[in-house]
């Protein structure tokens, strides 16, 4: 990115200067530019967040119809509830695994394709293809195929290894639902990254090349801080995305064993629409929220330290 | 539940930047001794072969769903799976139309999918076409407004948006499918990237504009917006199979089978006591990818391409 | 966009609500009851949500719902029945009734009975019921009625009541040598003890699974009581305040369960999938309706549940149908219930759905709708299951208990589990909750 989160038009040149009259014009049509897309973010983002802000300090029993004011209790109850906590540390898990193993898988298949080996267009489809098959489905296939008895453990077995039981260890579980949704979006990811180092120029390559650096020092060294911008969007991304989860979570695991898989926003969802408790599942989505936010403030503020190319 | 699709960061066109992702030739290594030669090849040839085993898993359970469409229910759910059809049917092909309105549940996705995409990137093309280039007041604070967006997910607004919906009267109506994508959260994404691409257009392009006489309206139109090309490329994609995978809101607020998207009406073949109709579902599944494959099948090198020549430098 | 065919909450009435954020403050101690339909101004459309997609059902309560409305057009003008995938169907009915739009009537699950008996959301149907001539109130069984009841009122109908029982592969347990379970049934001697052993060692010769609680699957625990029943062990008090998971029936029964799991291989362990109606297992505790699920691929037999050391406990899975007070017509919705489950009607939908009528409990009625069944099969498995039958697990505060159970249980389902401790800690984790 060449331009911080939140700045936006570069500041105006010289010669643009003169024409005082034009800027001036200019802002409406600016100001009109923007319109829909601030009007509709008023309506269908910050409306509906304030009312679940409002929602959140109430005690609200949707079945009952009871809706009443409860100050901070909410938000009281969040700070006593271990649920709350393990289902934090369970997100936490998830999303840092995801991140690590989504993005260094992308990068490898990227970097792989890149190679212009023969049959490259058609792993790249391979690749890519998990993108477009509903969730659902992805999901349903992958439960079978990690059962106790599934593809998995039978492939295993025929390597003389006795897989452990995937879905239900405190240790497996987690990892499954990662690995599950790391094979359905890294392609994605990788198209992203192979469009990144097509950019690489050859000549800087060769240069080093020329220069006797090695394949991997030439990685490390040249391609690693070119692409380095797309990195850490890709990162951003795909944590923004690992807070969704949950689909794969409700047909794999089903939270368990014990709450090890159970992510927050999967907390929410059962809070709000198992128990039907919906001011606490606002003050959870309020807390989602809020991490959400802290979390890619951070990897902005920060990415000046690891990404290269920054103005 | 949402489809987790990303969008690429694009940024302008870098002339420099190589156009061909498969032709290019293998570099001659003529100056090399030929044991250099064999190493490389023998290189190659275990390259290809990881990539052979790392295809596997992005493979297999897309092949075992088209297959298992071709199946009886008692052989889907057979473990080990098997590869191939025991006794190849195509009964539930005939299923999928026979038991719900899927021709028309098809046209709905469809429908709503394109008028997303196209509406998606008018918005989206504009506010980040206005944000990059233009002045005016209060542009960063409505810009970090807009950004919130980006950082809710749907779960959380589900139920204040149903009740806007509800009071509007557009409940079972196609209207929050398209409205909502459209000019609310999703389509931040697409501000995102198409603001993105235009910080890095060359200023120069559209001074020419200006001096032919171009008001900044203008310019948007005949010069930048024809120039973002690849970034409009690569929201309409992930704008498309976003609205195509919708499935928490199709399911809160569509109420009658008319109206179904294919995410919805995939979830409606069950047997009478609510057990899914694998065959049925994995055919009405297997109908609804392969479209999306092939069309991914045939444009993926200008896709990446595209993506490729905005430099994506960020 | 396609035009919006079926009116619902006018734009007007949308504001009002809005206005009043749609919160209708009906406490829980102020339920409500549905009166004489007063004709509307003009005919009504009612929804009624459910979770079959099933053509043939959706098509029989077409049929019904047409019949009511050639009789009372100044009522009715059109039922609308909506199908929610099972998976969804809690969602989607929250989502309704938090955003203010309500179905008219909803099918409602057993599990969730009590939540929804209790909360005020449903009216009360009797007096409908009562006041609709040839309806024959008497004639539906007490024990069908008390989990839909709240002190005199009934605020749904069980229209679903299927018996769990014991389906077998009888060219299974025979190929291994085992004994039939019809002959013990016949000689009294048909025992949890003895079905675990033909499982375990019809297994151990079919290289396949033996006994499947269906819909288990160590994750669905309420699933269970199917055989806790027989140790007389429930998860909680009568009056749903006390924990008695860790009372000695219940400890026995899990015991039992364990062990037969982990030591015999009687069942099949977590993360095995055996589906019975495919030939993978040699028997399957299910509800009667999945016969239909079963074809000429292998030889059955389906007969009662075992007896448990405390005896024989029939076990039925209901659902109900519910009228919304919040809904725009309840007098008329709770009109149209007691002409759907009138006895004509009830004897219809009796192809699909047991009814809780007794006069139509009978091997005969039932017999034209599940003729894979034998006469005798239905008399001793239907006809005599649903009589004293008990429902499963319910609680009105259920999906939480069922999610703390659930998270704790699992511990409970490896070789070494120490069942005491795993159920003190069930208890421990529910308590809570109970307490509230």
């Amino acid at each position: 990115m060449s331009t911080p989160l939140a700045t936006t038009a570069e500041p105006l040149r010289r010669t643009t200067r003169r024409r005082g009259s034009v800027d001036r014009r200019d802002r409406w049509v600016g100001v009109a530019m923007v319109t829909p897309q601030v009007l509709g973010a008023l309506a269908f983002v910050i409306a509906p967040l304030v009312t679940v802000v409002r929602y959140s300090l109430h005690e609200w029993n949707v079945l009952s119809g009871s809706f009443v004011f409860a100050g901070a209790d909410n938000y009281d109850r969040m700070l006593a509830d271990p649920g709350l906590r393990e289902s934090l540390l369970a997100s936490l898990y998830f999303s840092l695994g995801l991140v690590v193993l989504n993005v260094s898988l992308a990068l490898l298949l990227a970097v792989l394709l890149n190679q212009k080996l023969p049959g490259t267009t058609t792993f790249r489809t391979f690749f890519f293809s998990p993108v477009v098959v509903s969730l659902v489905a992805w999901t349903i296939v992958w439960s079978f195929l990690l059962q106790d008895d599934g593809g998995i453990n039978g492939f295993l077995a025929g390597l003389g290894v006795d897989g452990p039981n995937w879905l239900r260890g405190e240790g497996t579980a987690m990892l499954a639902v990662i690995v599950v949704q790391v094979f359905k979006n890294v392609g994605l990811n990788m198209i992203l990254f192979l469009a990144a180092l097509q950019s690489v120029p050859e000549e800087v390559q060769e240069a080093a090349r020329i220069d006797g650096a090695g394949a991997w020092r030439r990685f490390r060294a040249i391609t690693l801080p070119l692409i380095s911008p797309t990195i850490l969007l890709v990162s951003i991304l795909t944590i923004v995305g690992s807070l969704e989860v949950f689909a794969q979570i409700a047909v794999l695991t089903g939270g368990g064993p014990g709450n090890s898989t159970t992510v927050l926003v999967y907390y929410l969802y059962q809070q709000a629409f198992r128990f039907n408790d919906f001011g606490y599942a606002s003050a959870i989505s309020v807390l989602l929220f809020v991490i959400v936010l802290v979390l890619t403030l951070i990897q902005w503020q920060t990415r000046k330290r690891w990404v290269f190319d920054e103005v | 539940m949402r489809s987790d699709v990303h969008p690429a960061p694009v940024v302008a066109p870098t002339p420099e930047s190589p156009a061909d992702d498969d032709v290019r030739p293998v570099r001659p290594a003529r100056t090399r001794p030929g044991t250099t030669r064999r190493r490389r090849r023998l290189v190659r040839g275990l390259l290809v072969a990881l990539l052979a085993v790392l295809a596997v898993p992005f493979v297999f359970p897309t092949w075992w769903m088209a297959s298992s469409s071709l199946k009886p229910m008692s052989e889907i759910l057979r473990i080990p799976p098997t590869v191939l059809p025991e006794a190849v049917s195509w009964q539930a092909y005939a299923d999928v139309f026979r038991l719900q309105p899927f021709a028309q549940q098809y046209w709905n996705s469809l429908y709503i999918a394109v008028l997303v995409t196209l509406g998606t990137i008018l918005v989206a093309s504009m506010a980040g076409y206005a944000f990059a280039r233009v002045r005016f007041p209060g542009a960063n604070a409505l810009f970090v407004l807009v950004l919130v967006g980006l950082l809710v997910p749907a779960e959380v607004t589900i139920v204040p948006l149903f009740r806007m919906v509800n009071q509007l009267g557009l409940i079972d109506t196609h209207w929050p499918l398209v409205v909502v994508p459209i000019f609310g959260a999703p389509s931040v994404l697409a501000t995102f990237i198409m603001r993105q691409f235009f910080l890095g257009l060359p200023r120069e392009l559209e001074e020419a504009g200006r001096m032919d006489g171009l008001g900044r309206w203008g310019i948007f139109w005949r010069i930048a917006f024809p120039l973002a090309r690849p970034a409009v490329a690569a929201v309409a994609i992930f704008t498309f199979l976003k609205s195509w995978n919708l499935y928490l809101e199709p399911i809160v607020y569509l109420s009658s089978r008319e109206n179904f998207t294919l995410p919805q009406a995939l979830t409606q073949y069950v047997d009478a006591y609510g057990g899914p109709m694998w065959n049925v579902q994995l055919a009405a599944t297997t109908l609804t990818v392969l479209p999306v494959l092939a069309v991914f099948l045939v444009a993926q090198r200008q896709f990446v391409q595209g993506l490729a020549h905005s430099g994506l430098k960020g | 966009m396609t035009p919006h065919h079926h009116r619902r909450r006018g734009f007007a009435a949308g504001l009002a609500a809005a206005t009043a954020l749609g919160l209708t403050a009906c406490a829980a101690d102020e339920q409500q009851v549905a009166g004489e339909p007063g004709t509307p101004a003009e005919p009504v459309t009612l929804t009624m949500t459910v979770w079959t997609a099933d053509e043939s059902q959706l098509a029989l309560f077409d049929e019904i719902a047409d019949a009511y409305v050639a009789e009372n057009p100044d009522l009715v003008s059109d039922v609308e029945f909506e199908a929610i995938p099972f998976e969804d169907y809690t969602t989607s009915l929250t989502t309704r009734l938090a955003g203010g739009n309500p179905p008219d009537l909803a099918w409602i699950l057993e599990s969730y009975a009590p939540e929804f008996v209790r909360s005020g959301a449903l009216v009360d149907v009797r007096p409908a019921l009562e006041a609709t001539e040839g309806y024959e109130v008497d004639d539906l069984l007490d024990s069908s009625l008390a989990l839909w009841e709240d002190g005199d009122g009934l605020y749904a109908y069980p229209f679903s009541n299927s018996p769990f029982a014991m389906f077998v592969n009888t060219d299974q347990i025979a190929a291994a040598g085992q004994p039939s379970p019809a002959d013990l049934v016949a000689s009294g001697d048909w025992t949890y003890d003895a079905a675990r052993d033909i499982a375990a060692a019809t297994a151990a010769s079919s290289g396949k699974q033996g006994l499947v609680v269906r819909d288990f699957e160590y994750k669905v625990w309420e699933n269970l009581s199917t055989v806790w029943e027989g140790w007389g062990a429930a998860p909680w008090s009568e009056d749903g305040t006390q924990c008695t998971f860790t009372d000695p029936a219940m400890v026995d029964a899990m015991t039992w369960i364990h062990d037969a799991t982990f030591d015999d291989g009687a069942l099949p362990g977590p993360g095995t999938t055996a589906d019975f109606f495919a030939g993978d297992a040699a028997m399957t505790i299910t509800q009667i309706s999945r016969a239909s699920a079963l074809d000429e691929s292998f030889a059955w037999d389906v007969v009662p549940l075992p007896a448990g050391p405390e005896g024989r406990q029939n076990v039925i899975g209901q659902a109900g149908i519910g009228v919304f007070a919040q809904g725009e017509h309840p007098d008329v919705a709770a009109d149209f219930l007691a002409f759907f489950t009138n006895p004509e009607n009830a004897e219809k939908l009796a192809t699909y759905f047991p009814p809780p009528r007794e006069q139509l409990l009978t091997a005969e009625v039932l017999g034209a709708a599940n003729p894979l069944l034998s006469e005798e099969q239905l008399q001793a498995v239907v006809v005599e299951g649903i009589q004293d039958a008990v429902t499963k697990p319910a609680h009105p505060s259920f999906a939480r208990l069922q999610e703390a159970v659930r998270a704790e249980l699992d511990a409970l389902w490896t070789a070494d589990a120490d069942v005491e401790a795993v159920l003190a800690d069930v208890c421990a984790a529910i308590e809570p909750v109970l307490a509230d």
